[in-house]
């Protein structure tokens, strides 16, 4: 079994838009996410989840020999990481079937769902 | 954060919520800000619950849905508020605050003592208020009671969606301006008051059993908006009126023939070929319930007689059962009570109904020219009904064709068709060869 890091992101747009919804539309959208983790969830495959907070972070880098602080990331840059869920499958492909369906790409026309698999350093 | 598994500590393991939770949370939270922040105050409270339910959106998902959700979502937006009130400098605005605010403001312990049906009542009846205008009314308690978007109010009132922001800011600034008051009216003037919100609930319901436009012919959801708000006006005994009983029987009766109004296709069925096995039987108890109980006192609304006819259909054993005499006899005293052309018209088909088809067109003859009527596609499409019955096909056709050339829902449309091209079936092979 391997584990696997989904990384949401966004490009600041579902932000705007959610402001506008109704609380009906809202409340459908809640649904489909917290269907699709149910879902994962009680097959086993959900270890973790989390949101990040937005608008709001830290970046350090190296620079004429010292560490510099900046605030950021922040949400009007583009590609800005959202949340994570943590899941285990065999392998990519499995992985992939689940999280085709996941409402995060289906609800926003410009989000991405990044899949990485997380060394495990005990196999050869 | 938290790196535990999401299912430990409070959500519930489905993760279900009940149905329209957010839109009636929306509503209910938005009359506690209100009655907390003041009327004038409307756009910070609508602002705080938008943000709480954004919240909830953002994180239940992940952290799951907790044991008390309306009561979350009222503590964020309530924090919310009072946040956006501490951080504001003493404007001329600030000063008019209800007294106590800023004690409010200071304490946060949420001790406000508020009971949650009371402000949607209230704030039905400021919404419903006669300084402002009938379209107000409906948007306002659409957008503030029933928790609609802008976008889904237009939906519902197929107008445009600018349109109803305009009113929206319109009516504000008017409820603003009148100062008018988030309280329920006292019992001398009640009745009146009743009379604007029963009627804007009644609109909502038609609205839904019988679209004036659009792809649907029913919207249910509609139907169960308006009846929910009429519950709550008859759950108060400080409002409960024989008339809100009657309105409210007249809708649960109603509301248990949706299943078999329209089909699967969406396409419309007539009351005389309705399945009947397929009205809520359910709903029919509860509105011959409430139809008993607005039978108490002296009062005879308009709402009683359509009960009343309503509830013939509903305790017929079939469409042939039906005791016509009966309802037309209901519907004469409707006519005298609230004399309109569209009474008239479905009195006409009580008319043909209890003795016969030539005899109804008479009735309609009589309402044909009123100018209300003109664009109301019924009145030729009932028309075209009658003459069918009465075995005049090319006068059926001719009526027919004049309803499709009016306004009306799609099914509505289609309805229309199918009759028009049974009607030419008929004649071209009834056609000498």
């Amino acid at each position: 079994m391997a584990q696997f890091l989904v990384l949401a992101r966004d490009n600041g747009d579902p932000r705007r838009e959610m402001t506008r919804m109704s609380p009906e539309e809202m409340q459908r959208i809640m649904g489909k996410y917290m269907a699709w983790g149910a879902r994962l969830r009680e097959a086993g495959h959900l270890q973790n989840s989390n949101k990040l907070r937005d608008g709001e972070g830290r970046v350090l880098r190296r620079a004429a020999g010292k560490v510099t602080v900046t605030d950021g990331p922040f949400v009007e840059s583009k590609e800005v990481l959202g949340g994570y869920w943590l899941i285990e499958a065999p392998d990519y492909a499995a992985a992939l079937e689940l999280i085709q369906d996941h409402p995060h790409i289906e609800l926003w026309p410009n989000a991405s769902l990044e899949l990485r698999q997380i060394h495990d350093f005990t196999q050869r | 954060m938290s790196a535990g598994p999401p299912e430990s500590g409070r959500h519930a393991p489905l993760a279900g919520l009940v149905d329209h939770l957010f839109r009636h949370a929306a509503g209910e939270m938005v009359a506690a800000l209100a009655r907390l922040l003041g009327p004038a105050r409307l756009d910070l409270a609508e602002e705080a619950v938008q943000d709480a339910l954004l919240r909830a959106l953002q994180t239940w998902p992940f952290a799951g849905v907790p044991d008390n959700p309306r009561g979350w979502l009222f503590q964020v937006a309530r924090n919310r508020a009072l946040d956006r009130v501490r951080h504001e400098t003493m404007s001329r605005e600030a000063l008019q605050w209800p007294d106590g605010i800023v004690d409010l403001a200071q304490r946060g312990d949420g001790s406000d003592g508020v009971r949650i049906g009371d402000e949607a009542l209230a704030m039905m009846f400021m919404c419903c208020d006669p300084a402002l205008g009938r379209a107000a009314h409906i948007a306002l308690t659409l957008k503030l009671v029933s928790g609609f978007s802008v976008e889904e109010i237009a939906d519902a009132s197929l107008e445009r969606a600018p349109a109803v922001a305009q009113r929206l800011v319109r009516a504000k600034r008017e409820i603003r301006e009148r100062r008018l008051a988030l309280e329920i009216p006292l019992p001398r003037e009640l009745g009146a008051r009743l009379e604007s919100v029963l009627e804007v609930i009644y609109l909502l319901f038609n609205e839904g059993y019988a679209a004036h436009g659009g792809e649907s012919l029913v919207r249910a959801d509609l139907c169960d908006e308006a009846i929910r708000l009429a519950r709550l006006i008859a759950g108060n005994p400080q409002t409960d009126r024989p008339s809100v009983e009657a309105l409210l029987a007249l809708m649960l009766l109603q509301r248990s023939r949706l299943p078999a109004r329209v089909d699967a296709l969406g396409d419309l069925t007539l009351l005389a070929d309705q399945d009947r096995s397929r009205w809520d039987r359910d709903l029919v108890e509860s509105g011959l319930r409430h139809l008993g109980r607005a039978a108490a006192g002296t009062e005879v609304s308009p709402y009683h007689i359509e009960a009343a006819i309503a509830a013939q259909h509903a305790t017929a054993r079939d469409a042939a059962s039906t005791d016509w005499p009966a309802i037309l006899r209901l519907y004469d005293d409707l006519v005298a009570l609230k004399p309109s052309p569209v009474v008239a018209l479905n009195r006409a088909v009580a008319v043909a109904m209890a003795e016969g088809p030539d005899i109804g067109i008479r009735a309609l003859e009589r309402i044909g020219d009123d100018p209300v009527l003109a664009q109301y596609h019924l009145l030729p499409a009932v028309r075209g009904g009658l003459e069918r019955r009465a075995g005049r096909p090319a006068e059926a056709l001719h009526h027919y064709r004049a309803a499709l050339a009016l306004r009306c829902s799609a099914p509505e449309r289609r309805f229309l068709k199918r009759q028009i091209r049974e009607i030419e079936d008929e004649l071209s092979r009834a056609a000498p060869q």
